[in-house]
C-alpha cells in the first residue's frame, strides 16, 4: 500500500498498520495543510490509539500474570496472539461465526494448549536458568509459528466483521474496533474480580506475592502453576480474536514477534509482574504509538512506519535506565 | 506418650549437594521438641523436607505413625502440619487480615475460620488492632507474630517454627518463647522448634536433638544436654 501526501513527502509502506492508513488516508485526501488538521488527525488517532491500546493491554496480562507466577519470561508471548488471530479468521471464514464466539473458542483453545506447553515444557523452566527458559520460550513460538504455516500457509489474510461505524466530526470509528475495546476492557474487569474476589484468585496472587508462602498455608503451588500459565496464554489468544479487529489484512503465521516486542514493553511500563498495571500501560503504548505515527509523519522525508516500530524499542531503552521498576510499578 | 511426628534417616539436598546426612528425630505429642545447632547445618532443610517443599532422596517420615514421607506438601497442610518459615514468607502486598484468611486457606480450616481467628487475635491482640495494616509495614517483631498466626490458621496439631526469635530484640525473643510455650500449654499443640538460640530453647523444650553438618550429634532430655558440657561445648557454645 502506497500513500502519497503533500505530492509525495513520503511513502507508507504498511501490512499491519492498515488502521491508520485508513484514517490518515481519509484525512489526507481533503488536501489537508492547516495546523488545525493536524490536530483533528492526531485527535482521530489518539482515539483508535486507544482502542488498539485496550487489546494491547489485555494482550500483555498474560505476559505479566505468567512472569508474575511462573518466572519465566515468555518470548514465545506473540506467537500466543497469532493462534487467535487465526482462530478468529477460521471461524470467521470457514464457519461463518462472529468473533464474539470465537472469544470463548480461544479462551478454550488457549488455556488447553497452555496446559500442554506447561506440562510438556514450561514446568522444567520454572527453576532453571534463564537461558534455557528463553531458548525453549523462543522454540515453542517458532513451534506455532511453523504448524501455522503447515495449515494456513504464509500469505497475508485477513477478515473484515461488518457491523456498522461511527461517524464523529474528527474520525470514523468501526463498530467493530469499539466492540474490540470494550471486550477487553470487560475480559480484563472480569479479571480483576476473579482475582480479588475468588479463593483460587487469592491463591494465584498469594503465589506471586510469595510461593514459599502459599506452600505453608496449603497452596498446591504446581497446580497454581499450570493454572496460572494455561490462563495467561487463554488470555493472550484472546487478545489475538480482539486484535483482528484491527489489522484487516495483517493474519499471517509470523505476526508474532512484532507483539512479543510490544508486549515486553507494555509489560515493563506497567511493573512487569502486575497484569492491571500491563493493562493500562497498553492503553498508554496504544496511544504513544498512534500518537508518535501521526507525528512522524509530518517530518519531511521519513517513513513513520518503521519509525514507530522502532518507538517500542526506544521506550524500552528509556524506561528500563530511567525507572526499570515500570511508570506504574512500586 | 505417642508419637507425632518421627522421621528415619532423612536425606535430601539441592541439586547435587547433599544436607541431610540421615538424621532421625521423633517428636512425642503434646511435646515442645528442640532442634539446635548453628547457621547452616541444615535445620532449615529439615523442616522444608518434612513438609516436602524440598523433595526427601530417601528416608522416611511417619505422622501419627502413617507414612507421609513422599505427600505433597498441601497434603501435609491438611493434615495438620503447619510451618512458621525462616524468613517469614509474608504476603506483603496483603493486609493482616488478608494474610490470616490465606492462612485458612485448606477445606479443612476454612471450617474453623472464626475459632481460629479468635484464638489468634487472643494471643496477639495488636494484630487485631491492625487488621487492615498492610504485612510489609508491620514492625519486625510484628511480622514474625503475624507469621505464626498465619500457621495457627492452618488448624495445625503439630507446628513447627524455624527460628522464630531471629532478628528480634531481646524483650520479644522472650515474648515469643512465652507464646511457644502457651501455644503447648494452653491451645494443645505440638511443637517442633528449630533454634539457634540453645539458651532459651533449652528452657522451653522437654527434649533436643542437636545437628551439625546434616546429622543428628547428640539427643537427650533438656535437663540431660543443659548438664553435658562436652555437649554445650563442642555444639552450641555455651
Amino acid at each position: 500500500m502506497k500513500i502519497f501526501v503533500r505530492g509525495g513527502d513520503f511513502i507508507y509502506k504498511g501490512n499491519t498498520q492498515e488502521t491508520l492508513s485508513e484514517s490518515l488516508s481519509e484525512v489526507f485526501s481533503n488536501r489537508v495543510k492547516e495546523e488545525k488538521m493536524i490536530l483533528t488527525l492526531l485527535a482521530g488517532n489518539l482515539i483508535h490509539g486507544l482502542l488498539l491500546g485496550g487489546v494491547y493491554g489485555l494482550a500483555t496480562m498474560g505476559l505479566s500474570l505468567i512472569f508474575g507466577v511462573i518466572n519465566v519470561v515468555n518470548v514465545g508471548h506473540g506467537q500466543f496472539i497469532m493462534v487467535g488471530a487465526f482462530v478468529a479468521l477460521t471461524m470467521f471464514t470457514v464457519l461463518g461465526l462472529s468473533p464474539v464466539i470465537a472469544i470463548p473458542a480461544a479462551l478454550i483453545i488457549g488455556m488447553a494448549l497452555g496446559f500442554f506447553f506447561f506440562y510438556t515444557v514450561m514446568r522444567r523452566l520454572i527453576r532453571a536458568p534463564e537461558l534455557t527458559s528463553l531458548l525453549a520460550t523462543f522454540a515453542m513460538g517458532i513451534l506455532l509459528e511453523e504448524i501455522a504455516k503447515l495449515i494456513f500457509g504464509a500469505d497475508f489474510r485477513g477478515y473484515y466483521w461488518a457491523v456498522g461505524k461511527i461517524t464523529l466530526p474528527i474520525t470514523t470509528i468501526p463498530m467493530s474496533k469499539l466492540y474490540a475495546f470494550i471486550g477487553s476492557i470487560a475480559i480484563a474487569l472480569f479479571l480483576y474480580l476473579w482475582f480479588s474476589k475468588t479463593r483460587i484468585g487469592t491463591a494465584i496472587r498469594s503465589v506471586m506475592e510469595d510461593s514459599e508462602g502459599a506452600r505453608v498455608c496449603g497452596v498446591n503451588v504446581s497446580w497454581i502453576h499450570a493454572l496460572s500459565f494455561a490462563i495467561g496464554i487463554g488470555l493472550t489468544v484472546m487478545s489475538g480474536v480482539l486484535l483482528t479487529m484491527f489489522i484487516p489484512v495483517g493474519i499471517n503465521p509470523y505476526m508474532g514477534g512484532g507483539y512479543t516486542l510490544k508486549a515486553f514493553v507494555i509489560a515493563v511500563l506497567g511493573g512487569l509482574t502486575s497484569p492491571y498495571g500491563a493493562f493500562f500501560a497498553g492503553l498508554i503504548f496504544g496511544l504513544i504509538e498512534n500518537g508518535a505515527y501521526t507525528l512522524f509523519a509530518l517530518i519531511p522525508g521519513v517513513a513513520p512506519f518503521p519509525l514507530t516500530v522502532s518507538l517500542a524499542f526506544w521506550m524500552l531503552f528509556f524506561l528500563l535506565l530511567v525507572k526499570p521498576t515500570g511508570l506504574l510499578g512500586k | 506418650m505417642s508419637s507425632m511426628l518421627k522421621v528415619e534417616n532423612l536425606e535430601s539436598g539441592y541439586g547435587a549437594m547433599q544436607v541431610l546426612w540421615k538424621p532421625s528425630l521423633e517428636v512425642k505429642k503434646g511435646s515442645i521438641t528442640s532442634l539446635l545447632g548453628p547457621n547452616g547445618v541444615g535445620k532449615s532443610t529439615f523442616l522444608l523436607t518434612v513438609l516436602g517443599s524440598v523433595e526427601p532422596w530417601a528416608g522416611k517420615i511417619f505422622y501419627e505413625d502413617k507414612e507421609i514421607t513422599n505427600l505433597p506438601t498441601h497434603k501435609k497442610v491438611d493434615l495438620g502440619i503447619a510451618l512458621v518459615p525462616e524468613g517469614k514468607h509474608l504476603f506483603d502486598g496483603m493486609n493482616v487480615h488478608e494474610n490470616l484468611i490465606m492462612g485458612a486457606y485448606r477445606k479443612e480450616a476454612i471450617k474453623y475460620i472464626d475459632d481460629s481467628l479468635e484464638l489468634v487475635y487472643s494471643l496477639f491482640p495488636i494484630l487485631k488492632e491492625r487488621d487492615r495494616q498492610g504485612a510489609g509495614t508491620l514492625s519486625g517483631g510484628q511480622q514474625q507474630m503475624l507469621t505464626i498466626a498465619r500457621a495457627l490458621m492452618t488448624k495445625p496439631n503439630l507446628i513447627m517454627l524455624d527460628e522464630p526469635s531471629q532478628g528480634l530484640a531481646p524483650i520479644l525473643v522472650g515474648e515469643v518463647f512465652e507464646t511457644i510455650q502457651k501455644l503447648q500449654a494452653e491451645v494443645g499443640l505440638t511443637i517442633l522448634l528449630v533454634e539457634q538460640n540453645a539458651e532459651a530453647s533449652l528452657n522451653a523444650a522437654s527434649y533436643v536433638y542437636i545437628m551439625h553438618e546434616g546429622q543428628i550429634k547428640a539427643e537427650g532430655t533438656a535437663d540431660k544436654i543443659r548438664g553435658s558440657s562436652d555437649i554445650r561445648e563442642a555444639y552450641l557454645g555455651i
